[in-house]
């Protein structure tokens, strides 16, 4: 397996004497994303997000099977991360790199740990028939900031997914196919986000938002705060490295907050956009066996 | 282009019609990069683009862009030193392809006492002296006939860019305004920028560029990276000049 390239001493002085003048190499400011894009598929749950040169692919899909013995009443929700050798020629299938592991764990914990989505109402017969809701995480490009868009893109992608509707009559359950009844949103309960500080400096006290593969190359510690735009934090990674001042940390999550209510307000619009787009003649409210409650 | 009918695109595999094969009595025919010769007397390109041919020089090549640099001899290049070994230093030029190798005396003045110490991570600028399909290419920052480095040597300081393989040829062009239809750098320290700057830009597809100021390097680096990934045409590097320029005052 080919190693990770480094950048070479010229470049990881310079940009840390940049950062310490308060300058980045694309003329961002220090708590300043790169643009960040999401397109929808023509299938319901897919989500493409791109920031700057990172881009994430996630797929969510669901299907029925057995509940696991210890949870009857639970459905299963799995989020199955994969850093394919496209991403680059250091990452190996079937060996998880150390920044894949992370990233798996931070977005189990930040989605699927929050109770983002009710598992309970994934249930359909209890003990024997439950859904199985799956969101698969493609990286195709990496350029910094994985944890971000990454999070972003799994949060979108269920959003926007539709599972089959269902029905139980007299002991039998019957799924629908789209043609029969329009598919139904899952039971979505808050929207987290996830923003990752890094810090640089000898005491790291400089810190930056969406740091880009340079500068992650070079950052003493970074700090992931998963957040929804309510304030509620889901869970706060700060994994080695070097030691931050509580004060600062306090701030970033202060600024955290900011970045997680854009972020929900941008998904908000891209998900009213999509369903005017599909709701061609208004006949959408008609088709859906859904309550408003 | 006013030139279009004498670039004509071609793609792989395509005929070259015969009327552009420069035609010469006394000189030998040279195929640059991008072409092919198959006995006894078929040329084919091998890669997309445009084909340049030189009448007077008897030769012809095909421009093209890409991001795969593989090295060729007489190259300029900008390598990172990997390690270093008994009389080697071993330098990568491209992530993930084999490393090159630099003696350890063929810097301007080197003996065994007076070489450069150079450790891993420092960049080096060179030049590509073998380039053979099988082996690994060797690099040299002194010329073997004459012993001077001509600006070829370790560099300090200063950062680095990567730009596609295209715009550094254009960047490299003796006349980069004219044929590369590239002006950002000369705006830059001309009357627009008034900055001060040097650069180095390597075939490899990195471009180093150093200054005294820090912001001069930051916005030398981003009108580079954007003329390059917007493919931006003179008028345009004026104005995106004008406005980096703006934006930092």
């Amino acid at each position: 397996m080919p190693r990770e390239v480094e950048p070479s001493l010229n470049e990881k002085q310079f940009v840390l004497q940049a950062l310490q003048e308060n300058l980045r190499l694309d003329g961002r400011e220090i708590d300043q994303y790169r643009p960040l894009e999401l397109t929808f598929g023509d299938q319901y749950g897919v989500a493409d997000v791109t920031l700057g040169k990172t881009r994430v692919l996630a797929k969510a899909s669901a299907e029925v099977t057995v509940p696991y013995t210890d949870r009857p009443l639970d459905g299963i929700f799995t989020i199955a991360t994969e850093l394919s050798p496209m991403t680059s020629p250091a990452f190996e299938l079937n060996r998880p790199t150390e920044t894949e592991v992370l990233l798996s764990r931070l977005l189990e914990k930040t989605v699927r740990r929050s109770n983002a989505l009710d598992t309970e109402s994934l249930c359909l017969i209890a003990g024997q028939k439950c859904w199985s809701v799956r969101v698969d995480v493609h990286v195709l490009s990496h350029d910094g900031n994985l944890i971000d868009a990454a999070c972003f893109a799994v949060v979108a992608a269920l959003r926007h997914f539709r599972k089959p509707d269902t029905s139980m009559e007299g002991g039998v359950l019957t799924v629908y196919t789209p043609a029969e009844r329009e598919p139904v949103p899952l039971s979505w309960l808050h929207s987290p986000f996830c923003i990752t500080w890094s810090f640089f400096g000898d005491q790291g006290e400089i810190a930056l938002l969406d740091a880009t593969w340079v500068e992650e190359q070079i950052r003493v510690a970074s700090c992931t705060i998963s957040l929804n735009r309510h304030g509620e934090i889901c869970q706060i990674a700060k994994l080695g490295g070097t030691p931050v001042d509580a004060v600062a940390l306090l701030q970033c999550s202060g600024v955290a907050l900011t970045k997680a209510k854009e972020f929900s307000t941008y998904l908000d619009g891209k998900l009213a956009e999509d369903t005017k787009k599909r709701n061609k003649g208004g006949l959408l409210a008609e088709l859906s066996a859904e309550n408003d409650r | 282009m006013a030139t279009a009918n004498s670039r004509p695109t071609v793609l792989p595999g395509d005929e070259i019609d015969p009327s552009l094969i420069p035609q010469s009595k006394n000189k030998p025919l040279r195929l640059g990069p991008g072409l092919r010769h198959i006995p006894p007397n078929t040329i084919l390109p091998t890669v997309a683009g445009q084909l340049i041919t030189l009448p007077h020089k008897s030769s012809m090549w095909v421009e093209y862009n890409s991001n795969r640099y593989t090295p060729t001899a007489s190259d300029l290049i900008i390598g990172t030193i990997l390690r270093s070994g008994p009389d080697f230093y071993y330098v990568s030029l491209s992530p993930y392809t084999a490393s090159a190798t630099l003696p350890h005396l063929s810097f301007e003045g080197a003996t065994k006492k007076t070489r450069p110490q150079l450790v891993p991570g420092s960049l080096v600028y060179a030049r590509v002296t073998l380039a053979n399909k099988h082996m690994d290419p060797e690099l040299e920052c002194a010329s073997a006939s004459t012993g001077k480095a001509d600006g070829l040597g370790p560099l300090t300081g200063g950062m680095v860019f990567d730009v596609s393989l295209g715009f550094a040829r254009r960047l490299l062009m003796g006349r980069s305004r004219q044929e590369g239809k590239v002006e950002v750098l000369e705006l830059l320290g001309g009357d627009e920028g008034k900055l001060s700057f040097e650069t180095a830009v390597g075939r490899n597809g990195k471009v180093w560029v150093g200054s005294e100021n820090t912001k001069t390097v930051v916005i030398v680096g981003r009108a580079l990276k954007e003329t390059d990934e917007k493919g931006l045409g003179v008028e345009a590097q004026r104005k995106l000049v004008r406005r980096l320029v703006k934006e930092t005052r």
